[in-house]
């Protein structure tokens, strides 16, 4: 019995030493994966970092407002951003690569999941980036519109473009993904129900003003001309 | 080669206007002799030219170099006698060349034994033979054309203490044509000469022939009366000869000295030559493609007369003010190149002596619808001398060749009726028949090139011409036709390198034929012809159906 | 690539059949039929009666015009096809028009004129506004003469206006152009003005025509290149100024094509600005420019309103043009009562230099940033119109000086923002 119990555990052990023996080189590939992986990236991310700074990408998304949207998130510069994603990113998928290489049969499946969702989740980022960017420059300029033509309430206006352009970037950015795709566009729906509804109520009481002379400028005859900024060439 | 019988000889002529005095000297007295000038028939032959018209040869105090005659049925003893003329003129016949002599209707001299009568007493016969008056306020408001030497129309004769009408200079008075007598007396001065032979008159300042209150004298119809009844008296006694007019004025008052085919046969065209001078100085076709359209139709045996020069200055009273200032400014900065309203310079000098600028101009004589009259040196590009006082300065020896006096005259170069033109540009070393002769390329044989396709076809001299008007304004183009015969003239006005698109669906089929070179050119099509012409080129295309 | 040529090819054999020419005068027209009639006769008239001897064309860019304008500009040609006996010209005057494409921008015509001036090697050139119903044949002689006999090589307008036309000229383009590159030319931004060939073929050559300032303020962008370039400027007084200007009309365009432009060319030239310290006069030929005085309405309110109402609104969109103390005062004149208001010299500098180093810095949109300064501009115009209501003309030109010699005592500020902080 005893010696059955050692020879048992000896070749349990045995068994474990070689089970260990089979997965050590493994794990050294893991490992070896991810540390050049992660060199990888970082070449990866330096070159892109320099190619970036040479075509001024930062004056670029500058122009476009990006920059202020980041500023106002706290996070680092456009560049930055981009190459420490594209990092990110690159290492991640060397991880990943390396879990795969220990030839954990259920790992295996996900890992594999994974890198065929991984050009989509970029194209889902590409989008919420410039649907961001654009919510907030189509915003200032409906701002600076509604100012300068003498609108009322513009700040609702510049809102309103905002959260426009924001909730239909969301929806092409969930659908994108692919997640859950019914559910995503009911609430989508919802939410523009809501919002357009928000803005019917809104701008019937907040604008009736604006409509009643809307309506009285275009059906009613004008008692007195309307006085114009214009009336001499500012130039 | 004898003289074509066509009664419109004149239309297919082209002309060479000179005088006797300038063009050789045979008896070395310094004065060119109508035995000279028959000895430079073959040259003349050569050049081309099939007439002749000589300025003023008779007897006169030649005060107005021959236009104040004393003797209309004579010579002056400087040129010769009647019978060198005859001799002349025969020689010229034989040649094939016409004579065209001048004839000066308006005015004597006032050494003419008529004037000399008519002054003598206020009841002479001969005294209503020129126009007198008590005052000299009769006729105010007429213009004076010789604003340069005279105050007034009339002046003072201290002989029969009256005053006598003269439009030109003082010593010239006026005959009377209200006189029956006067009339007759010219017609047969005219009748002498047409018995020698003579194939025409110029008739020298026609528009002043009667006097008028309250007019400006001018192209009145009772000198128009005067001057039918010459030509009915020239075509029932001498038919085939030819009347030409002298009459400065504007298109349209011209067109009365043609009456209806009654009148003149030929008139200069006044308006056009200082234009063509003027459109090549703006490099653009406006000035002259304009006078040509405001020119009148004229009946159809006649003519008009074109030329680049002649021995009176440029004249610049067919122009407004702005055009004459422009052309003082252009052509004779020099306040002495003026004189009376005109530029008193030759045909090299005014274009700079430029050859293509000469070919081009002498182009356009040539083409345009008239005969073309060349001056005497024009056609080896004899320069002027401004120093010499009134128009003698474009009235210079001719230069036949580098030696003696220009070969003008074996007589001493001082006793010459006119110093040579002795600068080192156009002097007679450098400007002379002789050296042209030699070589191809001189502008004498180029001119002799020119006249002879001018000769080839009769359409330049008779046709019609119509003006196409491409956009580049730089380019006068026209279509001169006769019958089926068609001729495409296009000048480049421009001193630099043209394009041009013209018009020619009319013509859509035809080749157009290079008529100095007689190279083919292109067939013309639907679309617009595009031709390029260098600076100052012009072409002559025969249009041709093949 | 080939470069694609901004003249058509019909255009171009226009351009052939015109030739070299010594006097150009462009029109840019787009829909002008009402007044581009009168103003071509005009132009003609000045071009015979002063100019008859030389080379004439006039060019017409049009912006795709559905009237009639280019018949109406080709109809003034003089040629031997069409003579009439009421005119009297020495030479052939043709009268073209080109259509170019994109649609009407005051920047591509101006190119098309320029291009016109240089392929006929034009030496004196001139543009002329459909619009100026009060031309006389002699503007023609004032702005080219100048030019055409080689003593300059740019020539401005001066025209007799009212003390209250041109605010925006008077209170920014101005005294921001003569503070910026220090030469005292009264308008930048003309719509008559005259040039020599030389100056049209450098601006022709300048690398703006592929950005936004090449269609739209590129008037504005002329001025500066003559004065960079070191050409020879002058000034003409020409006579009144009409009243309307379409173009100028909204001002958030004007804003564009002056502001806009000039805050451009702040960025190229910076090394030339950058060390003008003061500005020289200009040569004046003809009587100097003069005010007139007859009463006008204008409705004040409605500008202080808007300035006030674009403060308290544009608060984050200043927030990011503006320093902290600039802002904090315009706020605080904003809450002030219409009568107690006044926008100073000095701070209105301050905001113009401010928002000319966030143009440069591109904080935002440099779109936006020319549209923020609009609702600031109105409140400055109502300080003006405030200050100048009962002024003689003197006076209101004494009012610009004294803002003029503000702005370039302040000059210094922009340069240390240029690169400094934020």
């Amino acid at each position: 019995m005893r010696e059955m119990i050692v020879s048992e555990l000896t070749q349990a052990t045995q068994e474990l030493v070689r089970e260990f023996a089979r997965f050590l080189p493994r794990l050294m590939v893991m490992l070896i994966v991810v540390l050049v992986g992660w060199l990888i990236a970082y070449i990866l991310k330096w070159i892109l970092r320099s190619v970036l700074r040479l075509i001024k990408f930062d004056k670029l998304s500058e122009n476009a407002g990006a920059s202020q949207l980041l500023n106002k998130a706290a996070l680092p510069s456009s560049t930055e951003l981009v190459s420490r994603f594209v990092f990110w990113i690159a290492w991640l998928g060397f991880v990943l690569l390396g879990i795969s290489a220990l030839g954990i049969l259920g790992l295996q499946e996900y890992v594999a999941r994974f890198f065929v969702f991984l050009p989509r989740m970029f194209v889902a980022l590409i989008f919420m980036f410039f649907g961001l960017l654009a919510a907030s420059f189509f915003s200032r300029a409906a701002l600076l519109w509604a100012v300068n033509t003498d609108i009322p309430s513009p700040r609702l206006l510049s809102s309103a473009v905002r959260v426009l352009i924001t909730v239909f970037t969301a929806s092409t950015v969930f659908e994108e993904l692919g997640l859950a795709d019914s559910t995503m566009l009911l609430a989508f729906a919802m939410v523009m129900g809501a919002v357009m509804l928000g803005m019917a109520i809104a701008f019937g009481l907040g604008g009736q003003h604006l409509a009643q002379r809307f309506l009285e400028a275009r059906f009613a005859p004008e008692k007195k001309p309307k006085e114009r900024e214009d009336e001499l060439s500012p130039l | 080669m004898p003289l074509s019988q066509d009664a419109l000889w004149y239309k297919d002529a082209i002309v060479y206007q000179v005088h006797v005095r300038t063009f050789f000297d045979t008896n070395a007295d310094g004065i060119g002799d109508f035995r000279g000038l028959g000895q430079k028939l073959d040259y003349l032959q050569e050049l081309g030219v099939n007439a002749v018209w000589l300025m003023p040869f008779f007897p006169s105090p030649l005060r107005d170099d021959g236009y104040d005659i004393a003797d209309y049925t004579s010579v002056h003893a400087n040129y010769g006698n009647l019978e060198d003329f005859k001799t002349f003129l025969q020689a010229a016949h034989e040649r094939g060349i016409r004579v065209i002599v001048e004839m000066v209707l308006n005015h004597t001299s006032d050494q003419h034994p008529w004037f000399q009568e008519s002054r003598s007493s206020r009841d002479n016969p001969r005294r209503d033979w020129y126009v007198w008056s008590d005052t000299d306020t009769k006729y105010p408001g007429v213009r004076i054309i010789f604003l340069d030497t005279e105050l007034s129309n009339w002046a003072w004769d201290p002989v029969s203490k009256s005053y006598y009408w003269h439009r030109f200079f003082s010593h010239q008075p006026d005959l009377n044509y209200d006189n029956p007598a006067v009339r007759e007396e010219m017609w047969k001065v005219m009748k002498f000469w047409l018995e020698l032979g003579v194939d025409g008159f110029r008739l020298d300042a026609v528009p002043y022939l009667v006097e008028r209150e309250g007019t400006s004298c001018e192209n009145l119809p009772e000198t128009h009366a005067v001057l039918k009844e010459l030509r009915a008296k020239l075509d029932q006694h001498f038919p085939g000869k030819m009347l030409l007019a002298e009459a400065n004025q504007w298109p349209a008052d011209l067109r009365a000295y043609f009456g209806e085919g009654d009148e003149f046969h030929m008139a200069f065209h006044f308006p056009l030559m200082p234009r063509m001078f003027m459109g090549l100085k703006l490099e653009d076709r406006k000035p002259i493609s304009e006078i040509l359209k405001q020119t009148p139709q004229i009946p159809a045996p006649c003519q008009w007369c074109l030329f680049l020069r002649n021995h009176d200055e440029l004249t610049l009273e067919m122009v407004t003010d702005i055009e004459r200032d422009y052309m003082y400014d252009q052509y004779a900065r020099d306040k002495s190149m003026r004189i009376n309203l005109g530029i008193r310079r030759r045909l090299a000098p005014l274009l700079d002596n430029d050859r293509r600028r000469i070919e081009l101009m002498n182009g356009l004589l040539m083409s345009l619808p008239g005969t073309p009259i060349i001056y005497y040196g024009d056609e080896i590009g004899m320069g002027d001398n401004i120093y010499l006082g009134d128009r003698n300065g474009v009235r210079t020896p001719m230069q036949w060749d580098g030696g003696w006096n220009g070969g003008f005259s074996s007589a001493d170069p001082e006793s010459l009726y006119s110093p040579l033109m002795l600068n080192p540009v156009y002097g007679y070393q450098a400007v002379n028949v002789q050296s042209q002769k030699r070589f191809d390329h001189s502008l004498l044989s180029w001119m002799k090139r020119i006249i002879k396709v001018r000769k080839s076809t009769p359409v330049l001299g008779r046709g019609s011409i119509e003006f196409l008007y491409p956009a580049n304004h730089r380019i006068l183009a026209y279509v001169r036709q006769l019958e089926k015969e068609s001729i495409l003239v296009v000048n480049n006005l421009s001193s630099s390198a043209q394009a041009v698109e013209l018009d020619l669906r009319r013509f859509k089929g035809n080749i157009l034929i290079e008529m100095a070179g007689r190279n083919i050119f292109p067939r013309v099509g639907e679309l617009p012809y595009l031709l390029t012409l260098g600076p100052y080129q012009f072409y002559w295309f025969r249009l041709r159906r093949i | 690539m080939a470069e694609e040529s901004i003249l058509t090819d019909e255009f171009l054999r226009q351009l052939i059949n015109v030739g070299e020419a010594d006097i150009l005068v462009g029109v840019p027209t787009y829909n002008n039929a009402a007044t581009v009639g009168q103003v071509v006769q005009t132009i003609r008239a000045g071009l015979l009666k002063y100019f008859p001897r030389e080379r004439a064309v006039i060019v017409n860019a049009d912006g795709g015009s559905r009237d009639q304008t280019p018949d109406l500009v080709r109809g003034a040609s003089i040629n031997d096809l069409q003579h009439s006996s009421d005119l009297y010209a020495l030479r052939t005057l043709h009268c073209i028009s080109s259509e170019y494409s994109g649609g009407p921008a005051t920047g591509t015509a101006l190119r098309t004129i320029l291009a016109s001036a240089d392929l006929l090697r034009a030496s004196a050139c001139a543009v002329v506004s459909p619009e100026s119903t009060t031309i006389e044949p002699d503007w023609i002689e004032r702005l080219l003469r100048p030019v055409y006999q080689g003593n300059f090589d740019f020539v401005t307008p001066l025209y007799r206006r009212h003390k209250f036309d041109g605010l925006l000229m008077r209170n920014l383009v101005y005294p921001m152009t003569r503070a910026f590159y220090g030469k005292r030319v009264r308008e930048p931004y003309a719509s008559e003005f005259a040039f020599s060939g030389q100056l049209g073929s450098h601006f022709l050559g300048q690398e703006i025509w592929t950005h936004e300032v090449g269609h739209t303020g590129t008037e504005i962008s002329l001025t500066i290149s003559a004065i960079t370039g070191g050409f020879r400027l002058a000034q003409a007084f020409l006579g009144a100024k009409p009243h309307v200007d379409a173009r100028a009309a909204d001002l958030v365009a004007a804003m564009r094509q002056t502001v806009g432009a000039l805050f451009w060319s702040l960025e190229p030239n910076f090394s030339l600005w950058s060390a003008q310290t003061e500005s020289q006069p200009v040569p004046t030929l003809g009587t100097g420019q003069e005010v007139t005085l007859e009463p006008l309405h204008i409705n004040r309110k409605r500008l202080f309103g808007m300035f006030c109402s674009g403060v308290a609104e544009l608060q984050p969109v200043l927030k990011s043009i503006l320093s902290s103390p600039t802002l904090s005062e315009l706020q605080r004149l904003a809450a002030l009562e219409e009568d107690d208001f006044r926008y100073q010299d000095e701070l209105w500098a301050r905001t113009v230099y401010e928002f000319a180093a966030s143009y440069h810095k591109s904080v935002i949109s440099r779109d936006h940033i020319v549209q923020a300064l609009a609702p600031l501009y109105r409140g400055r115009a109502f300080t003006f119109l405030v200050d100048n209501r009962d002024a003689s003309g003197e006076e209101v030109e004494q009012k610009v000086e004294t803002f003029c010699l503000t702005c370039e005592r302040l000059k210094p500020s922009l340069v240390e923002l240029w690169d400094g902080r934020k």
